[in-house]
């Protein structure tokens, strides 16, 4: 009788213990994000962030239940992150090595030096049996450079667009500044994001805007001495001055200006000045500049965002929060494309994915609805910030016209 | 380019150099009495100028405390790198402790970008508000200035040490002879350790000047002040300190000159043909006798 009844209890224990793991593994079938970016060097705060939001955004759709597959059990997402250094041939090496594992989609670059050969190794056309590239789903949150999705089919962005945001902004501001018609441009001539956004979009956008371009003074990345590019500025006499710069040279010409009396009127940054940096290496010099961003918590949505990133350690800003963007975006995603996230469908899911992207017109922001184009760019809502008293304010809304 | 400007370029180029010349100072002392490179010295100075801001976000300090604060944290980071990269290992290796050097440079670096997330984080300087007018276009900065002058001391201060001293005896001695030296009862060992901590207290002292001329400390320091600090000392003669001290001058007034005449993407450029332009005519340096090659 006793031997009986333990069997019973075994067999009882048994069958529960397997029936637990048969619902705990339906429960946590893991759908893998694989992020990656820079985490070393000066743009580590750039990955630090990213990988923060990412994971907040991942952890706000668990908590809401995970994701619902293509055979009706629910997902959970898991979030990784990979260091490429801002490096192109670091950058290849992490995202194949992110195809060879599990992982549905990547989400990354940070540097638009890595972003535009890495997209360069997927393969261009989709189903184009004769290009051996890789297949893999990319969506990029901070690499801005314009115009890189385009280079293939697997590559997304949800970054936001320079040539829309500068033209409006110096429309704007030309129409609210009559008195100011010179600009002078300051940019930092060996980054991508920096050289391209003072060539290709400030100088375009404020000559077609009205305003009478003086000329540039130009920096490099490392540099710690700027009094020749400041005393052109002065010579130049401009009206406004645009500095097309990441934030360590920002804050070294801000304060060289300062010292040497360049108060330019209006002063006007680049949209990655838009962060947390610029304030704490300059907020003194850098009160008034006025910048462009994608990012300001002032919807329900976006504090929410920041308010959940800043409890995972980092900051959503113009950068960060449109990864936040991207997760969400992909849980949708996933979820209407019914992606199975099992090892033997692993292509078929990525297939699934890019296909999904690739036909979505528009999707939410944290700030409204986004736009997506054909070539797999975004066109994001977008607002005017101005440093004021140490902190990013609001200064004007476009969308409020 | 016009007079004026000419003479703003090599003024601003002659008072930043100061920085140079003492980056130049740290590895030409080193490589006198170890005749070993270390090309972790400049990233010593900046990490000794990030131990000052480190100290200054706990306690708030006057600007010229922190740079006191500054050659002391180079100090000790100096010696660590002592310890690290030529204590323990065999001198007989001297690849090994070159590439001690090379891997406690990125440690360095590394480290300042994990604790600040690669910030740039804002640096106290002195008279930074002040600036010396002539003319519409000709300026010469306070801060600069104040920069240049505390060089000087420091320069005279370590000479004083290196010529006035028995610590300074022991150095030379050990430069010239270490044999000798040691049989006079010197400890090699010693005399190392402690021209890696004073040459740690001027890097200090320099990492701090150079982030109180930019405003802003960044780990994107370390790699062009250690290019700029071997060019100084190539140039200067390795071992040299009066010729570091010259060619750091040098250094900054070319490179701010050709920056003005022919722009930031060719300045780097002139700076490195008045390198080989040295190595080839005067391998020795600015104080080396006349040498001909082989």
């Amino acid at each position: 009788m006793k031997l009986s009844k333990l069997l019973l209890t075994t067999a009882a224990a048994a069958l529960a213990v397997t029936g637990v793991s048969v619902s705990a593994f339906s429960a946590d079938r893991e759908v893998k994000i694989a992020g990656f970016g820079a985490k070393s060097g000066v743009v580590r705060s750039f990955g630090v962030n990213t990988e923060a939001v990412m994971k907040a955004a991942v952890k706000h759709i668990n908590d809401k239940g995970g994701i619902k597959l293509g055979d009706g059990t629910m997902g959970k997402l898991t979030a990784s992150f990979d260091d490429d250094r801002c490096n192109a041939e670091e950058g290849i090496s992490v995202l194949r090595r992110i195809a060879s594992t599990d992982a549905v989609v990547a989400v990354g670059p940070t540097c638009s030096n890595v972003a535009e050969p890495l997209f360069g190794i997927l393969q261009k056309k989709v189903d184009d049996a004769s290009d051996s590239g890789l297949q893999m789903p990319i969506f990029t949150d901070t690499a801005i450079k314009g115009g890189l999705a385009k280079i293939s089919q697997w590559a997304f962005r949800n970054v936001p667009n320079e040539t829309v945001m500068y033209q409006t902004m110096f429309k704007w501001l030309m129409g609210k500044h009559p008195g100011i018609k010179t600009i002078y441009g300051g940019v930092e001539e060996d980054f991508a994001h920096s050289r391209f956004t003072w060539y290709k979009v400030m100088k375009v956008r404020s000559a077609e805007a009205g305003y009478d371009v003086k000329g540039e003074s130009k920096w490099l990345l490392n540099d710690t001495n700027f009094t020749t590019q400041v005393r052109e500025m002065k010579k130049a006499k401009p009206d406004a001055i645009a500095i097309s710069a990441h934030p360590f040279t920002t804050c070294g010409v801000l304060k060289e200006m300062q010292r040497q009396r360049v108060k330019p009127k209006l002063l006007i940054g680049l949209t990655s000045s838009s962060s947390l940096e610029t304030l704490n290496g300059c907020a003194k010099q850098a009160e008034g500049i006025i910048i462009p961003t994608s990012f300001a918590p002032v919807t329900d949505d976006a504090r929410a965002a920041a308010a959940a990133t800043a409890e995972m350690g980092g900051s959503a800003d113009l950068h960060s929060a449109a990864a936040w963007e991207i997760v969400l975006i992909l849980a949708d995603v996933m979820e209407k494309q019914g992606i199975m996230a099992k090892p033997d469908t692993l292509q078929a899911d990525r297939r699934k994915i890019r296909d999904g992207l690739a036909s979505l017109k528009s999707t939410a922001g944290l700030l409204g609805k986004i736009k997506r184009t054909e070539e797999g760019e975004a066109t994001k809502p977008y607002l005017y910030v101005h440093a004021k008293t140490g902190e990013w304010a609001v200064l004007h809304d476009p969308s409020q016209q | 380019m016009d007079l004026v400007d000419f003479v703003q370029s090599i003024t601003d180029g002659l008072l930043f150099g100061a920085t140079y010349a003492l980056i130049g100072i740290g590895f030409t002392m080193i490589f006198g009495v170890m005749h070993k490179i270390n090309l972790a010295y400049a990233a010593t100075s900046i990490a000794g100028a990030y131990v000052s801001w480190a100290v200054g976000t706990l306690l708030p300090l006057p600007a010229l405390v922190t740079f006191v604060v500054a050659a002391i944290g180079g100090g000790i980071v100096g010696y660590l790198v002592y310890l690290c990269c030529f204590k323990f290992i065999p001198v007989t290796s001297p690849l090994a402790t070159l590439l001690g050097t090379v891997g406690m440079l990125i440690l360095i670096d590394e480290i300042i970008v994990h604790e600040t997330n690669g910030m740039p984080q804002p640096y106290p300087a002195l008279f930074d508000d002040v600036y010396f007018e002539i003319g519409e276009f000709y300026g010469i900065r306070g801060d600069l200035l104040f920069i240049f002058f505390l060089s000087l001391i420091a320069t005279a201060i370590l000479l004083y040490i290196l010529y006035r001293t028995k610590l300074g005896i022991a150095t030379r001695a050990v430069a010239q002879q270490p044999v000798a030296a040691q049989l006079c009862g010197i400890s090699i060992e010693r005399t190392n350790a402690s021209t890696f901590v004073i040459t740690g207290l001027l890097g200090g002292l320099a990492g701090a000047m150079i982030g109180a001329s930019v405003g802003v400390l960044s780990p994107l320091l370390t790699l062009p002040i250690t290019i700029k600090g071997l060019i100084v000392t190539v140039i200067g003669g390795l071992g040299s300190i009066p010729g570091a001290i010259i060619a750091g001058l040098l250094v900054g007034a070319f490179e701010n000159f050709f920056q003005a005449l022919r722009g930031v993407t060719e300045r780097d450029m002139y700076v490195m043909l008045l390198l080989f332009a040295f190595l080839t005519f005067r391998p020795g340096g600015i104080f080396s006798k006349t040498t001909s090659r082989d």
